[in-house]
């Protein structure tokens, strides 16, 4: 199973960026919160996300917008 | 600049007057552009993997996918799509095994589709399967209004060229924007849920029992199929009449392409050769620019590596420090973006830095916005 977690902060810019964790635990993509894919993964797990992808929908810096 | 039309000559006076300037609808119809991969293995879940612009629905089968060099004898083609089944199965009632295209709806308001003037469509291809025969459903589906349209070609063991037609449909006008609206689809395996009704051979609002009827599985091990020189006609043709297949230049086709994917490999670059360019934003800390070789169809919102720090350095005056994690997305538009790079020592803030593949063949950056 694929997952995703919080994989960088940038606070000066208010950038949070999100890796995506491959089967093998190996991060090779990294995305912001629009993207597409990491979208329908957080439609699809929403209510069983990880902590530190939970804590961020918590505190309204991540939305799940894809609704498909 | 590079043309992105050509003229298409030869034309019977069914077709176009031989001086029309022709820009294929589908994009590497022919097979030749690979920016991912040319071979990949063990696959058995969705995914484009080789050939650029060719996506797989897989949800039976272990399936290697590659660029070939099998083609028909004559016809021009150098490549081909292969989609070789390395551990099959039997469908069940969910099955949905697929090699298909999709294609933006601003590329066919020509279509007309959804009005009274709306045009009929030909659908050419040239296919074979090395082992197994029978009966493939290729169908046209719109996702903007779900309505679709399926006709059934018998594939045999040697090369064919199939020309197919399709109604014009009246009902249902694509959306004149940069997603998906319309998705060509070449069948491998379909269970019940598709096959249990009667084929939609007209436009008909979407009812899944209708899409696959009759559709063989395909999904037999050792099964290889062979696609190439996919072209898609407004209007009606047959197999005498259809236009000649439209070659690009390779240029052309690659820069298509990269409006929906963009690979670049250190392979490429060559090992220790220096990329995206930019500064130390802080210690150890490099934001560099990647400039796109052509406006992406969206801003991208990711960027793909090969997943090993090991395989980048940041480059800084004389001294290249090996990265101590993957480039970082940070932001794009449409034709540039940006990502960190970081090390765990070594980079002082306020110099300039680029990013330095750390060896030949293994680290890349990709960008992906395809539909």
């Amino acid at each position: 199973m694929i997952s995703y977690k919080v994989f960088q902060e940038y606070t000066d810019e208010g950038i949070i960026i999100y890796g995506k964790v491959d089967k093998d635990g190996i991060v090779r993509v990294t995305c912001n919160n629009l993207d597409k894919h990491f979208q329908e993964w957080l439609f699809e797990n929403k209510d069983n996300l990880p902590t530190d992808i939970q804590a961020k929908i918590d505190s309204g810096d991540l939305v799940i917008t894809d609704d498909s | 600049m590079a043309l992105n039309t050509i003229p298409n000559k030869g034309l019977t006076s069914r077709g176009y007057p031989s001086d029309r300037l022709v820009t294929p609808i589908i994009i590497n119809g022919d097979m030749s552009v690979a920016q991912r991969a040319t071979s990949v293995t063990g696959k058995t879940s969705d995914g484009y993997y080789t050939t650029d612009r060719w996506n797989h629905s897989i949800n039976l089968g272990t399936w290697s996918i590659d660029q070939a060099t099998d083609v028909p004898t004559g016809q021009g083609f150098a490549k081909s799509h292969k989609m070789t089944c390395t551990t099959g199965g039997s469908t069940s009632a969910g099955t949905q095994t697929y090699f298909h295209t999709r294609l933006e709806g601003q590329n066919l308001q020509m279509l007309k589709k959804g009005t009274s003037n709306a045009e009929s469509l030909t659908l050419s291809f040239f296919a074979k399967s090395a082992t197994t025969t029978g009966t493939m459903c290729v169908e046209l589906f719109d996702t903007d209004n779900s309505r679709q349209i399926s006709k059934q070609i018998s594939l045999t063991t040697s090369w064919t060229k199939y020309t197919i037609t399709y109604d014009a449909d009246t009902t249902g006008t694509l959306n004149n924007d940069n997603g998906a609206s319309l998705y060509i689809i070449f069948w491998v395996s379909a269970g019940s849920n598709f096959t249990s009704g009667t084929l939609s051979e007209t436009w008909t609002s979407n009812t899944n029992a209708n899409r696959a009827v009759g559709q063989t599985n395909f999904a037999v091990t050792n099964t290889e199929l062979y696609f190439t020189g996919v072209q898609l006609e407004v209007g009606e043709f047959d197999s005498t009449t259809i236009p000649s297949f439209p070659f690009e230049s390779f240029e052309n086709n690659l820069r298509k392409c990269q409006r929906y994917y963009y690979k670049e490999t250190s392979s490429s670059n060559g090992a220790n050769q220096w990329s995206a360019v930019g500064g130390i934003s802080q210690a150890n800390v490099g934001r560099v620019m990647m400039f796109l070789p052509t406006p992406m169809r969206t801003i991208p919102t990711s960027l793909g590596t090969s997943g090993t720090a090991g395989d980048y350095k940041i480059q800084n005056q004389n001294t290249g420090e090996t990265c101590n994690a993957v480039p970082t997305f940070v932001s794009a538009n449409l034709d540039k973006v940006q990502f960190n790079l970081s090390t765990a020592a070594g980079m002082t803030a306020g110099y300039y830095c680029a990013l330095r593949y750390n060896a030949a063949g293994v680290g890349y950056l990709e960008v992906d916005v395809e539909l």
